[in-house]
């Protein structure tokens, strides 16, 4: 199995610079995740993979060629809020997207009814698009993304519109295929879910890569700098050690919080007032940084909650 | 550029279209409205006639004439001389029991009174010039005779001369000139070529936002180039038209065959004016239902300017869907598009009378109108064979290049979502990497 090479890849479009000299590579066996806020420069990045759009400057290499038809046929794209043909039957179009991706007729046919059902679909064969609820489509538009069996898989927020149950599903799968060996890119705004499938990060902000690395590696880089506490009784001592500025609050409720420790504060002196301020401690643990932290610090607090703010709209 | 992946596109896109109920009723339903606009007047005709026949009482107060007139009683004009007083005429007319009545004065017969005809309605045109021209015979046969002309004389007075036209062809000799059929023939196709262009083009334009709108789009242009999708949709769509058409020449073909039969069945050849045992053929001329024959190269030329008509027009409707998420949001881009093809319907007539006027050959040469124009002329006139090359080697040079430049904004219009962008934004489309 192939893996990918995006190389000083620079894409304008008219006075804008959407991607601006990115490189990171994605390897056979594992899972890419491709992180940032709306116009960070993800789907201008995902298109010249796909070769939909080409590089200004730079170059995408795919096994070793530059990307290109050949590379199409390979690759399956599943964008984010995707549609199908409304008026045409499932099965009708997946075989009619399977066959433009280079398989033959009977081939396609085949393929389409093994993945309907895989997903409990089959009895939708001859549904029409418009017939179905969202969360249907999504699961039709993944078998579209599959049937080809390519080796390379890129998925942009795949999960919207899926209740848990499918979640879970498309989850089992995406980490079947990457048993598989296959290379898989996973663009999301979710950290969360990110943080539960992505061997490798790729985290990008205004056009420029800004972190990159294995998961564990960028995690580590960035230290045990956090701190999780659940308490009973009264929290004011968490105002007192921001308004001192020994922490900045990641998360916070009634019994529970999450800091970051400031630069030349101690882990000692939070938990003396922990213990001093509080009734009953059930938790204190210094952690690793979650990524959505992590991304605070790399790209600053506006970006951030840019972020947050779009993955709630993505998930509303 | 793959030929195979425009096949598929073009494949899907065709049979797609052709097996929704949408294109089965309207290709069945429109020769039936054809049938119905084009028999209307041609039934509406038949059944005034019926009814127009009229009686008109004559008072005949030169006492010479009333005889001539009621021998010339025609088909829809009968007249019945009458000695009664102009009140029971007039209340015999008002009673309905003639339709009006005309009043020759004893003045007539030394050509200085006027014939008079009155009635409740007024009478139409046809019988005016109709009333018209029996009395003046009558009256100019009665008095020449009275002034003694000669049964040679008379006769040439009564003598109608019909007028042929002939046509000159090109080598030797004349063939008929047939022009009101061939005006209508060119007409016709003219207008055929418009609505096709439009009607395709739009269905074209439709295509490719639902396209977009629905997001498929993405996903094609993974598997195939966008030039390709393009390609594949504006021929599948073509396609579609031309079997559209071919379809409904074929029911005109047929329907021609079985109109005789048809009007057999329910006239008699004499109604029709058709000699008696006529064939259904000679039946159906008689009617009025007829096609001249259309020459062989003229309805290849009209195939060549209609493929290629469409094929511009339709990219140029592509790049306009592309740029937007919904129809409403196309009209002001439509503009440039629209304006070229309206425009050649405003010269038709101009072309129809003066086919070979400069302005007629140079607006027929000029690619965006040569599709509607050069056919028109093709068909009411003898074009040079060198008019006809020139306006479609430019009409095939104008469409590549519009392809092209349609194929490079489609690219960029169909992932660009949100404001609808100006048409300056769209031409800086054509120019990105």
């Amino acid at each position: 199995m192939a893996h990918l090479e995006v190389s000083n890849v620079t894409k304008r479009y008219g006075d804008t610079v959407a991607v601006d000299d990115v490189s990171f590579d994605a390897e056979p066996g594992r899972i890419l995740g491709l992180l940032g806020p709306n116009g960070a420069g993800k789907t201008s990045t995902i298109r010249m993979i796909t070769y939909i759009a080409v590089p200004d400057a730079g170059a995408v290499h795919y096994d070793g060629r530059t990307v290109g038809p050949w590379s199409q046929q390979r690759m399956g794209y599943l964008p984010e809020k995707s549609g199908l043909y409304k008026r045409l039957g499932v099965k009708e179009q997946l075989v009619y997207l399977g066959t433009l991706k280079g398989l033959s007729q009977a081939r396609a046919a085949d393929r389409a009814d093994y993945w309907l059902d895989r997903f409990d679909a089959t009895d939708w064969a001859d549904m029409t698009t418009e017939e179905l609820s969202k969360g249907m489509q999504q699961k039709i538009q993944f078998i579209a993304t599959l049937l080809h069996d390519p080796s390379l898989l890129i998925f942009d927020e795949p999960f919207s519109g899926l209740d848990p149950i499918n979640a879970d599903l498309l989850r089992d799968i995406i980490l079947e295929l990457r048993r598989d060996d296959r290379t898989i890119l996973f663009a999301s705004h979710r950290m969360e879910q990110v943080e539960q499938l992505c061997d490798d990060i790729c985290l990008m902000a205004e056009g420029n890569v800004v972190l990159q690395g294995p998961l564990h590696d960028v995690k580590a880089q960035f230290g045990k700098n956090t701190l999780v506490l659940e308490f009973d009784g009264d929290d004011a001592f968490v105002d007192e050690l921001v308004a001192a500025g020994q922490v900045r609050v990641n998360t916070r409720s009634a019994h529970r919080a999450e800091l970051t420790l400031a630069d030349g504060t101690s882990a000692r002196q939070v938990l003396d007032r922990a213990l001093d301020c509080t009734d009953e401690l059930y938790r204190y643990e210094r952690v690793a940084p979650p990524l959505n932290e992590i991304f605070v610090e790399v790209v600053g607090e506006a970006e951030a909650r840019r972020m947050r703010e779009a993955a709630a709209a993505g998930a509303a | 550029m793959s030929l195979s992946k425009i096949w598929l596109i073009l494949r899907s896109e065709f049979w797609r279209r052709v097996r929704s109920k949408a294109f089965v009723l309207a290709t069945l339903l429109v020769p039936f409205g054809a049938i119905l606009v084009l028999a209307a007047p041609a039934l509406f005709g038949y059944l005034a006639e019926q009814t127009d026949d009229r009686t008109v009482a004559v008072m005949d107060e030169t006492g010479r004439l009333a005889d001539s007139l009621v021998a010339a009683s025609g088909e829809r004009l009968t007249f019945r001389p009458v000695d009664l007083s102009t009140d029971s005429v007039r209340s015999a007319v008002r009673r309905g029991q003639y339709d009006g009545y005309l009043r020759l004065p004893a003045s007539l017969l030394d050509g200085t009174g006027e014939a008079t005809y009155y009635s409740m309605e007024g009478g139409g045109l046809s019988l005016r010039s109709d009333l018209d021209s029996r009395v003046n015979r009558v009256l100019r046969r009665h008095r020449l005779e009275t002034a003694g002309a000669s049964a040679d004389v008379l006769s040439i007075v009564d003598s109608d001369v019909a007028l042929a036209t002939r046509k000159l062809s090109e080598g030797s000799g004349t063939t008929d000139d047939s022009t009101l059929a061939y005006t209508a023939i060119g007409y016709v196709m003219a207008l055929v070529i418009y609505f096709a262009v439009f009607f395709y083009g739009q269905y074209v334009m439709q295509g490719v936002i639902e396209e977009k709108s629905s997001r498929v789009v993405e996903v094609i242009v993974s598997s195939v180039r966008p030039f390709e999708l393009l390609m594949g949709k504006v021929l599948g769509i073509g396609a579609m038209g031309l079997a559209q058409m071919v379809t409904w020449a074929a029911l005109a073909a047929g329907g021609m065959a079985v109109v005789g039969p048809v009007l057999a069945l329910f006239f008699a050849p004499s109604d029709l004016g058709a000699s008696p045992g006529a064939s259904p053929d000679a039946m159906r001329e008689a009617a009025g239902i007829s096609v001249p024959t259309i020459p062989l190269d003229l309805v290849v030329w009209f195939i060549l300017f209609f493929v290629g008509g469409f094929l511009l027009y339709a990219s140029l409707f592509a790049a306009v869907g592309s740029a937007v998420e919904q129809q409403q949001d196309a009209q002001n881009l439509l503009l440039p598009v629209m304006t070229p093809l309206i425009l050649p319907i405003l010269f038709l007539v101009f072309i129809i009378e003066s086919p070979n006027a400069t302005v007629s050959v140079v607006t027929s040469i000029i690619p965006f109108f040569s599709p509607i124009l050069m056919v028109l002329r093709m068909a009411i006139t003898t074009v040079p064979l060198w008019e006809i090359v020139t306006a479609f080697v430019l009409l095939v040079g104008t469409f590549v290049g519009m392809i092209w430049v349609a194929g490079r904004i489609y690219r960029v219009g169909i992932l660009s979502y949100g404001k609808t962008p100006s048409l300056r934004e769209i031409a800086r489309w054509a120019t990105y990497r």
